[in-house]
């Protein structure tokens, strides 16, 4: 039986983030990659871009062709592990191969939720999260189509958008009562949802779908909670996504509404790291663990899980809720808390003149939540000052401002971002380079 | 590698380091056509003012750099030899994730027509940068270690 000292299940950006950190402290420890479809890692985020055209092939990958090789990654493309034994340190593919391994990291990310809706198991559809769902939407819309989008999430979003583009009629059922209600405030959703109404798509809110009704290939019909039916010729099912946990959970691994991790990413088994969206982990804004499903939180605990396994002592930061978005040319960015959920919090709103819309969500003087519409440009000075706890009492005036930036900080805090931070590096690498230099004599 | 520090006491904010920065970004690299005649690139550095004070800040190229981690595309990379924080813009999709994450605010919707990002890359082609070089006062330190 093959023994590696790493084993990484998961070919997405938790995955090849902890590839990428377990190199760059161990650039030789044997290294496994399991990837359950058969492709290089891709974007999984630009499978909308690929439909409308914005992205090609390969534009898709999220790592050159030569990647694995590079990395000394023994990619095993195709090849779905079935079963991990935390005890004996071993995993088996479902073609029945079995692999031991030192440190193993669960990478499973998520899985589309399926609501429980009358005849929509014998109906066909697609859920939109994969390549093969965008080739799929492509064939289909090579002639417009009705079509009809479950969910207002940002999957069912981006789906809409695409079908759009692709000429088809667009109606999109939403159970709460507005778009992107978790991503977006109450605002920003409305300024959304008129974008997309004003480019002709149709959005039903405070509605669902009680049943849905086959009629041969992806056609159907559907009927919504008011009596309302639907034809339509292509239906996307977008209701939200859960943690994909059978592995760990068959493994026994503590697993609470995603896989339990410590703040080295590691799970209730020795050895055994999980990252991504399968897992409940830190969020610094919220103060406990929960499922952050994003591109960019999965990537970062990829990157603390990979560190910790090669060794380093690295505890995650802790993740937040962030999104940025962009719809028939309005982008909207937000981070933390943007619905804030009692009185408790102090929120800051400024409108501009040309319909862009600023909002700042603070607690105890603790910036704990942003959103910028129209105007997003250095948006991230606040996201870092949510990241940071910064305390954010002395500045509250100037933080939905146009120019606000680190000018508006109290001087030392500027200079310890600015000035020394870059003087403290430069002497990290001055030492790094005088060791070197007294090694090579 | 090479580094760019602000000194606020010395910047009069005259803004010429974003004049010429916007040049040498810019198809033909000539102040007259970059502004007069050709679609114009964003500038990667900016002037914050307030009051009497300002400085002009530009990508740190950050150890831990929060817009390679959270980039969606991979477009977001740092370069092996130079440490150097590059954006490809043939690979970005100017989804705006890096502008969410960005601590300094370094990184700007390009305006060059496509949807994509720009940022400082230190001018490869120049010994010393181009905001460097045109500042007046010296308000622009470039240090190299």
């Amino acid at each position: 039986m093959r023994k590696y000292d790493y084993v990484v299940v998961g070919n997405s950006a938790a995955a090849i983030n902890a590839c990428d950190a377990i190199r760059s402290l161990d650039p030789d420890g044997s290294l496994a990659l399991f990837g359950e479809e058969k492709r290089r890692c891709y974007s999984r985020p630009l499978i909308s871009y690929l439909v409308m055209g914005t992205v090609d092939e390969k534009g898709m990958y999220y790592r050159p062709p030569d990647y694995y090789r590079r990395r000394k990654i023994d990619f095993h493309a195709g090849s779905k592990v079935e079963a991990v034994d935390p005890e004996r340190r071993c995993l088996e593919t479902s073609d029945g191969e079995r692999y031991k391994w030192r440190r193993l990291l669960l990478a499973t990310g998520f899985r589309p939720f399926m609501p429980p809706v009358e005849g929509l198991e014998e109906a066909m559809y697609l859920t939109f999260v994969s390549w093969d769902d965008a080739r799929t939407m492509l064939r289909l819309t090579s002639r417009p189509l009705r079509s009809l989008v479950m969910g207002a999430g940002l999957i069912g979003m981006k789906a809409a958008e695409a079908l759009h583009s692709r000429g088809c009629e667009v109606v999109v059922v939403e159970r709460m009562d507005r778009v992107l209600p978790l991503a977006l405030d109450e605002t920003a959703s409305e300024m959304v949802a008129a974008r997309c109404r004003e480019s002709g798509i149709e959005i039903l809110t405070g509605r669902s779908v009680s049943r849905v009704a086959a009629r041969g290939g992806y056609r159907g019909t559907a009927v919504l909670d008011d009596g309302a039916e639907l034809d339509f010729d292509l239906l996307v099912v977008a209701v939200g996504v859960r943690p994909r946990t059978e592995l760990a959970e068959v493994a026994g691994l503590r697993c609470e509404g995603g896989i339990v991790v410590d703040e080295h990413q590691r799970t209730s088994e020795p050895d055994v790291y999980a990252a991504g969206d399968a897992v409940v982990a830190y969020d610094l804004v919220r103060g406990e663990p929960t499922v952050n499903a994003l591109w960019p939180v999965a990537a970062l605990q990829g990157k603390y899980a990979g560190l910790n396994m090669a060794g380093k002592e690295a505890p995650y930061p802790g993740g937040n809720s962030m999104n940025a978005v962009e719809f028939f040319g309005l982008p909207v960015l937000s981070a933390g808390v943007v619905n804030p959920p009692d009185a408790s919090y102090e929120v800051l709103i400024r409108r501009g003149e040309d319909g862009d819309y600023r909002k700042a969500v603070i607690r105890g003087d603790v910036l704990v939540g942003m959103l910028v519409a129209g105007k997003i440009e250095r948006a991230g000075i606040l996201t870092s000052l949510i990241q940071e706890r910064a305390n954010v009492r002395r500045i509250k005036g100037f933080l939905l401002e146009e120019g606000f930036g680190h000018i508006h900080f109290p001087r030392s805090m500027r200079e310890e971002r600015i000035v020394e931070a870059v003087a403290g590096l430069a002497k990290q690498e001055r030492e790094a380079r005088q060791e070197r230099e007294r090694r090579r004599r | 590698m090479k580094r760019i520090i602000p000194r606020e006491e010395y910047c009069i904010g005259c803004r010429l380091c974003e004049i010429h920065c916007i040049v040498q970004h810019s198809k033909s690299r000539n102040i007259i056509k970059a502004f007069k005649k050709e679609r114009r690139p964003a500038k990667r550095v900016e002037v914050e003012e307030h009051g009497h004070v300002s400085f002009a800040l530009q990508c740190r190229h950050c150890e831990e750099a929060p817009c390679i981690t959270a980039c969606l595309s991979g477009a977001m990379q740092r370069d092996g030899v130079s440490g150097v924080v590059v954006h490809d813009s043939q690979r970005c999709v100017g989804c705006w994730t890096c502008i969410l994450v960005c601590p300094y605010g370094a990184v700007r919707r390009d305006g060059e027509g496509k949807k994509v990002v720009g940022k400082c890359d230190l001018c490869p082609d120049l010994e010393v940068p181009a905001c460097v070089a045109n500042c007046p006062n010296e308000a622009l330190v470039l240090v190299e270690e």
